[in-house]
């Protein structure tokens, strides 16, 4: 119903604007980083004369201001760069294509930062964290493969999986929850080798944007948050390679120009090399094993005119994990992006995009009599048209996005002497359409609104057998339904709404909410996730999942924009969420959708960030306090219970010292609440074993983390061209055993009683990185 | 995988050991009521156990319970009436016979537990042997058991696995979900303990027990299954199997086929 009244009104509010715009003028223009043509996004264009007004470039560099005719100073800022001032006289359309200069001195990082000051504070977006890709390498971690993922796990707000897990929970909301996209494609599985890695090469990657609340309506399809990855452009001036080479893994980039400012390419490779270590063992089995992950990312753009520019870029990356004689498995990503930034008018941006992508996963069993093959595929073909319409005081985005889903639960194979019986389960599909609508708004000086909203229809289509099922899951009726046809649709209204209130420059508050809604989901019944783990669409018995959030925060900045401070709290109501019945069977299950248990949820929480941007030391302290719950009618009496993921205090603190120029320190330092388990309440003897009694669904605690990790770089000496730098580094400095699993065995020392025996991965790792750039 | 993970942290782990015994922090529960009944098609001594749980900081000391009325019957009539012979063992000797529904009902101070089970047809166990699989280098020796699934019916079934007369404490159980129809042969991996697994060594003596079980009972087994010799964070989330004995008692009620073979490891 609303959506009926709000496209008349958006209308209404494009005739508005053109109507007055009579004698005001356009400034557009695209802003590039000037050593390597990369386009810049959120970078702050700023004019002032009679009146002011600022405005950050889009996702492709680009900006469009309207103002009044008359004489403006514009001023282009970038954090780290030097910014340019010019005098325009706006008597008719202008076009201002700039290229800014990177600041290698850290005094002029400092003040032409300043320039685009207190950002965080004016824009009504709450719940964003950009990740700086230079900070990103200075950063420690595992190992010394520099991570995204890693990263915004130390932001409040965002929990890590933990070690030897995939994944990171944001607000409240579980693994799958989370819109990982990679130049608009989705990435299922984020992980390299079982979730040490991610896979994001951070030498590719030219921005990172996490939304955890206040989702703009161009977003849609999950319900906790936003990971959106866009890859590098590619240098258009010359050409230039860099790379590393570290204990585990070595990666190599190359870029350069197509046509000489016109079009780039960019290529990135990355390989681990573990096997290395297998191999060396004098032992058969060992030294036959494999353990690595690969993977590529490729870019090229091309400017076609003023008015239009292509862009191809395209993932794949593979892991690799076997044992000899044993099993194979491997699993990975794949995708491609195509698009087409088209210029309307200097007032109407819009990109068109085709998107692929696919995720899929081979185990092989190579056992004598129980050996088969078994394959999924999860594969989207995605079309998405995005508009951006600047005006003096909106800024207007709408859209429509059309998403085609084939899922391939699993295809078993066998050999003729294998006792598995070959089976393919029923392939699903479906639909996800969604239109979008959402405006910025400076009201006034102080006031500013983005709101919007995003109408998400998923269909699930035919053809298939698809079944009712009665509470304690037997078949009640089944239906074969014809391909093509529409199965099941849900249509939802996400209202999407922030508002910010600016008391001076300074100091603001902020307040959100919004509405996700999810048709796609990840059954898994383990406590960890798997490359193995299984997608199903929403269907006659799934319900879409709903997350509607409220948050309310308050910003300031201090010492000139030097220090940045934020408070937030939150507020997530969570429907239609899913569980697992006692002994669920979900793999190659056609009636899998009868192991299942539909419930609700609810998290809330408080998260500080503390944050130092400039000067000899910088770097951040985050903390949250949350609680994030579910509730099953079949489960712990139908009482909420605290999720696995559900840590009372969060704390990261991250340092990073320059020193001097070639000498970089820095320290992460973790500590959060151990994940909320199970623990026995009692035992009992069954089968001659003891077995144990629960009560309270994960009542208990693993007991807490903690980590420190410490990491130095060392820039080579400025040689002309070739530039090259050690990274070194020491993974949990404090050699603290945290907890991984815990187990409940008899007792050592006196078999009569029973003690809980933890299990902890990792040590004290150090590691050593060499990176070069030519 | 898992043990993958673990292999992978051995890289680590060379600098510090990787296990310790750690302090937890959970209630002991209320006393619970625990049966475990079985019913085989063999002619013998039939067992209803009845104990206690016992809180998890106790002693591993299971209180039996005495004095309880313990009645089987079944759908053509038959009744049994079960006489303890020790604390908490009620026996009666007699014989279940697949396609019968055995129903037990249990008096325990005027609070009455009942369930039933139905016994499937059984399936041969045709012989046991012992196989040898390569595992990380390790050549090991694993029992094993060899039967021909039927193709037009739905089989779970349990092993239980002796090793020189000791139990293995590991639970066996499996269905013919992706391999209905076929010439089994189901691994039984031994392991004392779980976290040194020795296998088997020539000389040992193995037998092992299949009871072919209905479907209530497979998923009591696999729920346990799941969660044995596994912690919290591994696994599924712990919970109590779902039990087919009525008023919240822990336990099972099974009627099965039993067969028992033995072999050498040679």
């Amino acid at each position: 119903m609303p959506i009926k009244y709000y496209f008349p009104l958006l209308l209404l509010l494009f005739l508005v604007n053109s109507a007055s715009a009579q004698n005001k003028y356009t400034l557009s223009g695209t802003i590039r980083d000037a050593g390597t043509g990369e386009t810049l996004i959120g970078a702050t264009v700023k004019i002032t004369g009679a009146t002011t007004a600022g405005t950050l470039t889009n996702a492709y560099g680009y900006f469009a201001l309207t103002q009044a005719e008359g004489n403006y100073t514009v001023t282009i800022s970038y954090t780290g760069y030097l910014s340019i001032n010019k005098t325009i006289n706006l008597t008719k359309d202008l076009k201002l294509n700039e290229e800014l200069k990177t600041a290698n001195d850290l005094a002029e990082v400092t003040v032409s930062a300043n320039n685009r000051k207190n950002e965080n504070v004016k824009s009504a977006q709450m719940g964003l964290e950009r990740v700086d890709m230079k900070s990103l390498n200075s950063i420690p971690v595992l190992l010394g493969e520099k991570d995204i993922l890693k990263t915004i796990q130390l932001l409040p707000g965002v929990k890590s999986g933990g070690e030897g897990n995939t994944g990171f929970y944001v607000r409240g909301g579980a693994a799958d929850q989370n819109l990982i996209i990679l130049d608009e494609a989705v990435v299922y599985n984020s992980s390299h080798l079982l979730g040490f890695f991610s896979t994001f090469n951070a030498d590719a990657i030219k921005d990172v944007s996490l939304y955890k609340g206040g989702m703009p309506a161009q977003y849609g399809g999950r319900l906790s948050s936003v990971l959106d990855v866009k890859m590098d452009d590619g240098n258009n001036k010359e050409f230039k390679f860099q790379g590393g080479i570290g204990l585990i893994a070595s990666r190599l980039k190359a870029e350069g120009p197509i046509v000489k400012d016109k079009g780039s390419f960019m290529v990135s490779f990355r390989r681990t090399y573990i096997d290395l270590f297998l191999r060396a063992s004098p032992d058969s089995s060992i030294n036959g094993s494999t353990l690595n992950f690969y993977d590529i990312n490729a870019k090229a753009n091309y400017k076609i005119n003023d008015k239009n520019t292509i862009y191809i870029s395209g993932y794949f990356g593979k892991d690799n994990i076997g044992v000899k004689d044993l099993f194979e498995n491997n699993w990975g990503n794949v995708t491609t992006t195509i698009r087409l930034n088209h210029i309307f008018s200097d007032r109407l941006f819009s990109n068109t995009s085709l998107i692929y992508n696919n995720y899929n996963y081979t185990v092989r069993l190579l056992n004598d009599v129980t050996n088969f093959k078994a394959t999924s595929l999860v594969r989207d073909f995605n079309f998405k048209e995005d508009f951006q319409y600047f005006s003096n005081k909106h800024t207007l985005r709408f859209g429509l996005n059309a998403t085609h889903h084939r899922i391939s639960p699993i295809d078993i194979t066998t050999s003729q002497e294998s006792q598995v019986n070959s089976l393919t389960q029923e392939k699903r599909y479906g639909l996800e359409t969604a239109a979008y609508v959402s405006d910025e708004w400076a009201v006034t000086d102080k006031l500013n609104f983005l709101y919007g909203v995003r109408l998400a229809a998923f269909s699930l289509l035919g053809p298939g057998n698809f079944s009712q099922y009665s509470a304690s899951g037997n078949i009640l009726s089944t239906e074969n339904v014809a391909s093509g046809k529409f199965y099941k649709n849900y249509f939802n209204l996400e209202p999407r709404f922030s508002v910010s209130y600016l008391f001076n420059e300074e100091n603001s508050v902020k307040a959100s909410y919004n509405r996700n809604t999810q048709n796609i989901h990840i059954l898994t019944n383990a406590t960890s996730s798997s490359p193995t783990d299984q997608y199903v669409l929403s269907s006659n018995n799934i319900k879409p999942e709903i997350a509607d959030q409220v948050a309310l925060g308050y910003f300031k900045n201090l010492d000139e924009n030097n220090y940045e401070f934020s408070g937030e709290v939150y507020y997530k109501w969570l429907q239609n969420q899913i569980d697992y019945k006692n002994a669920a069977q979900l793999l190659a299950n056609s009636n899998v959708e009868s192991e299942l248990l539909y419930g609700s949820g609810r998290a809330y929480g408080l998260e500080l960030f503390f944050k130092k941007k400039f000067g000899k030391l910088n770097g951040w302290v985050g903390y949250t306090l949350s609680r994030t719950e579910r509730k099953f009618a079949a489960l712990n009496n139908g009482n909420y219970f605290p999720a696995r993921q559900d840590r009372t205090h969060d704390i990261s603190v991250v340092g990073i010292y320059n020193l001097n120029k070639r000498w970089t320190f820095s320290s992460s330092f973790i500590y959060s609440t151990g994940n909320a388990v199970t623990f026995p309440a009692g035992k009992y003897v069954i089968n001659n074993q003891t077995a144990y009694y629960y009560t309270e669904r994960n009542g208990g605690r693993m007991p807490y983390n903690m980590r420190l990790d410490l990491s130095a770089t060392l820039e080579g000496k400025n040689t002309g061209r070739f530039q090259s730098s050690w990274n070194f580094g020491v993974y949990n400095a404090l050699a603290r055993k945290n907890p991984y699993s815990i187990e409940f065995i008899n007792d050592p020392k006196d078999p009569s009683r029973t003690v809980a025996e933890q299990t902890s991965l990792f040590g004290l790792i150090p590691s050593v990185t060499w990176n070069f750039k030519f | 995988m898992k043990k993958l993970i673990i292999y992978f942290s051995i890289l680590s782990c060379l600098f510090a050991s990787c296990k310790k015994i750690i302090e937890v922090d959970t209630n002991n529960a209320e006393t619970q009521i625990v049966i475990e009944g079985k019913i085989t098609d063999k002619l013998a001594d039939q067992q209803i156990l009845i104990t206690k749980t016992v809180g998890y900081s106790d002693q591993n000391i299971f209180p039996k319970v005495s004095g309880a009325t313990v009645i089987v019957t079944d759908d053509k009539g038959s009744k049994y009436t079960f006489i303890e012979k020790a604390a908490g063992v009620y026996v009666q000797a007699m014989r279940g016979i697949p396609g019968n529904t055995y129903s037990l009902n249990v008096n325990v101070n005027g609070k009455i537990y009942t369930a039933s089970s139905k016994m499937p047809n059984n399936v041969k166990l045709d012989s046991i042997g012992v196989t040898t699989n390569s595992f990380f280098g390790n050549e090991r020796k694993i029992a094993a058991a060899y039967l021909v699934d039927p193709v037009n019916e739905t089989n779970f079934y349990h092993f239980n696995l002796y090793v020189n007369d000791l139990f293995s404490k590991r639970i066996y159980v499996s269905n013919d979900r992706l391999t209905n129809g076929n010439k089994l042969r189901t691994q039984l991996y031994y392991s004392e303990n779980d976290d040194d697994d020795k296998g088997l060594k020539t000389g040992d003596k193995i037998s092992i027990e299949m009871e072919c079980i209905d479907s209530n009972i497979f998923d009591y087994w696999y729920a346990l299954s799941q969660q044995s010799g596994r912690g919290p964070n591994q696994g599924t989330t712990p919970a109590n199997p779902t039990s087919n004995i009525s008023n919240n008692a822990l336990g099972y009620f099974s009627a099965h086929t039993f067969q028992k073979l033995n072999v050498t490891v040679p």
